[in-house]
């Protein structure tokens, strides 16, 4: 008998804890994932109800048995009932107290202001400890990570409830508001060139850092770790296979509207396509590097492609048009003089005279995908020992980039005019780019182009060099992909060069 | 011809791509209880204090790719997106984005990188959780099944239309009206 009461005892006890959780879940406001809806929440009451109705058929067994066997219950035993009777009636209360809930169609609240008082909606239950600020106001909520990583991690936990925050762009310094990403590769290359060995090579770690300041401000910033020796157009600075970091970019955005943004700091210059759409990432990247054209300038490039300045971008009404437009001024490059001086002039700006640009780009609705545009570009440079000379550069681009389908089409003229001279030197330069994708696998196409004169005095090293790419990536994952490339390298006065590319890209 | 020819590159390459097996995307495909879809409309769902009553596709599509970052009282849109495996999310990713998961990801990612999305979507769970982050961001908007609705949010317009109407272009499933 009493092994038969310690049975029955068990199967209530398990009852009532499932009843019990059923009843709980709802309003278990530390998971609100798990709130319910209205349809899960009338499941729920579904579920409590035939839990009690059960409890309640065990219970009466339990009654009658005792009745049938006329065996006194121990006082523990009948001390245990109590309990699960007087659980029983809070649980119909709460039963009772779902209903009411399910029934009543629900009042809004009305906000009274509109950021500084935020509340819950009615179907809320605000048993919930105050939490930080408004979500849309990053500065008072947790760090949100990009999108990739953000899916799971971002829940109904960026609602915060009850919370009356009179000062909407107060800093939370309790949180940190930093988000970053990385971005690396890894590549096996080889190449007939003479002097080149087949080697493996770390390409660029790339850390990726953003932070929404407040509504309207932003950091971005990106800090490159990279191994090897800058090549400052063909003049080698630092130690091969040494490690060096460089910030490449370093920025606060502030963005008032569509039609005004606002940024200072070091940015890629918003020369052409190219150097606004992919920075110092290889995955995001088709091929297994930039075009010559668009090189970095510690890596040989020709082109401006940072400057520290003030950038100023947004929409132009302009209709289905789509008209965009980005202003700059900066410091410019450095004039290559002395060689082995750092080519982004981050802190001091050679001369007096700043570097501006004019970027216009259209992106048509009628054509989603589509982008053409042109810009300009003025400096000054004044090399050593050497007159001022005035540089001017005009781009012109043409793209269609959708997610299975992208041709890229840039063209660059480079102008050098000596102000002692009435001789100007023109630098010319295109590429081509399309590719296609099938599931993982994107082949490509790529030819490129680039003529500067024999005297030109800036870049006399640079020359003829032209050629073709062709190469396969295959995505082996969201986040990784894995490059295949053959490229082909003209140049005036010398063989042409063969080389091969293996190269693993992922991001982080 | 290649002075040294890199042979090994080769050989890595054909072993790595012949494995067929890693072709699979990783996907993080939840399989929701959402399993019976219906033709039921998705709404868009903005906070009650928005002005705005009606948007067009295109206007909409500008908005959820993250190309129009502002209202036009110049408040900042913020965008909420259900989890990954939501029936809802995969109708708004087949009709307003036309891109998969992958495409997706990719696509905010490399605008937070260059810096032409200014901030990246909420990322929610349930409509109950739209509901509550809509109902608190004045600048939000989402979208939430037509019986997911409630007085706590606001339905606006696409096209003129609500989610009810014959011609609404939202749905659960690809819309064969005649628009």
């Amino acid at each position: 008998m009493r092994r038969r009461t310690l049975l029955i005892r068990a199967v209530m006890n398990a009852m009532v804890v499932r009843v019990s959780k059923e009843v709980a879940m709802p309003f278990r406001f530390a998971n609100p994932i798990r709130a319910l809806s209205s349809a899960s929440r009338t499941a729920a009451v579904r579920r409590v109800s035939s839990s009690l109705l059960l409890l309640g058929a065990v219970l009466t067994t339990v009654s009658l048995h005792a009745q049938q066997t006329s065996t006194p219950v121990s006082s523990t035993d009948q001390h245990t009932i109590q309990m699960l009777l007087q659980r029983i009636d809070r649980l119909e209360a709460r039963v009772a107290q779902l209903e009411e809930q399910r029934q009543a169609p629900l009042q809004p609240q009305v906000v009274k202001q509109e950021v500084a008082t935020l509340t819950p909606p009615p179907d809320h239950i605000t048993a919930t400890p105050p939490m930080a600020a408004p979500s849309e106001h990053p500065a008072h909520g947790p760090a949100m990570p990009s999108p990739v990583a953000q899916q799971g991690a971002d829940s109904e936990q960026h609602v915060e409830p009850d919370v009356s925050n009179p000062e909407p762009e107060r800093m939370d310094m309790s949180k940190t508001l930093l988000r970053m990403r990385g971005f690396g590769d890894v590549s096996f290359n080889g190449a007939d060139q003479k002097g080149s060995t087949t080697s493996f090579s770390l390409g660029q770690l790339n850390l990726f850092v953003t932070s929404d300041i407040s509504e309207k401000f932003k950091f971005l910033g990106e800090i490159v770790f990279e191994s090897g020796p800058d090549n400052f157009y063909e003049v080698p600075a630092g130690h091969k296979n040494e490690f060096a970091v460089d910030v490449e970019r370093y920025l606060l955005q502030y963005s008032y509207n569509d039609y005004f943004n606002l940024a200072v700091g070091r940015y890629h210059t918003a020369i052409g396509f190219y150097n606004t759409a992919y920075h110092h990432s290889t995955w995001f990247q088709t091929t297994t590097g930039r075009p010559l054209l668009f090189q970095f300038e510690d890596t040989g490039g020709i082109l401006p492609i940072h400057n520290v300045g003030v950038s100023a971008s947004g929409r132009i009404p302009s209709g289905s048009l789509g008209l965009h437009y980005v202003a700059e001024i900066g410091n410019g490059r450095a004039s290559r003089s002395p060689l082995e001086d750092e080519p982004v002039q981050n802190e001091v700006d050679e001369n007096n005279h700043k570097a501006f640009n004019l970027a216009l780009f259209a992106r048509p609705e009628a054509i989603h995908g589509l982008q053409f545009g042109f810009s300009g570009y003025h400096d000054l440079l004044t090399p050593l020992a050497q007159p001022p000379i005035g540089e001017t550069i005009l781009a012109a681009h043409g793209v269609y980039m959708m997610p299975n389908f992208e041709w890229l089409n840039e063209v660059v003229l480079v102008r050098h005019s000596p102000q002692d001279s009435s001789h100007v030197f023109n630098t010319t330069g295109f590429y081509t780019q399309i590719s296609k994708r099938w599931g993982s696998y994107r082949p490509y196409f790529r030819y490129q182009y680039i003529n500067a004169p024999n005297h030109e005095p800036i870049f006399p090293d640079v020359g003829l060099r032209a050629g073709p790419s062709v190469g396969l990536r295959y995505d082996a994952a969201e986040s990784v992909a894995l490059k295949f490339q053959y490229d082909y390298n003209q140049m005036r006065n010398q063989p042409g060069a063969n080389a091969l590319t293996l190269q693993l890209g992922f991001t982080f | 011809m290649l002075r040294r020819p890199p042979s090994l590159i080769i050989v890595l390459v054909l072993l790595l791509l012949g494995d067929g097996s890693a072709q699979k995307t990783v996907r993080a495909s939840a399989d929701v209880q959402n399993s019976v879809a219906t033709d039921e409309g998705i709404a868009i769902v903005v906070n009650q204090e928005n002005t705005v009553e009606n948007l067009s596709m295109k206007d909409l599509r500008s908005i959820f790719l993250g190309e129009r970052s502002h209202w036009g009282n110049g408040r900042r849109i913020t965008l909420v997106m259900m989890e990954p495996g939501q029936l809802e999310r995969k109708a708004i990713l087949r009709d307003i984005y036309r891109m998969n998961e992958a495409d997706f990801s990719r696509h905010f990612l490399q605008g937070l990188f260059t810096g032409e999305v200014f901030v990246s979507p909420k990322t929610l769970a349930s409509p109950v959780g739209v509901r509550k982050f809509i109902f608190n961001v004045p600048g939000a908007i989402g979208y939430v099944r037509a019986s997911d609705v409630d007085s706590t949010i606001k339905v606006v317009r696409i096209d003129g239309r609500l989610p009810d109407d014959k011609d609404y272009e939202l749905r659960m499933q690809p819309h064969t009206g005649t628009k």
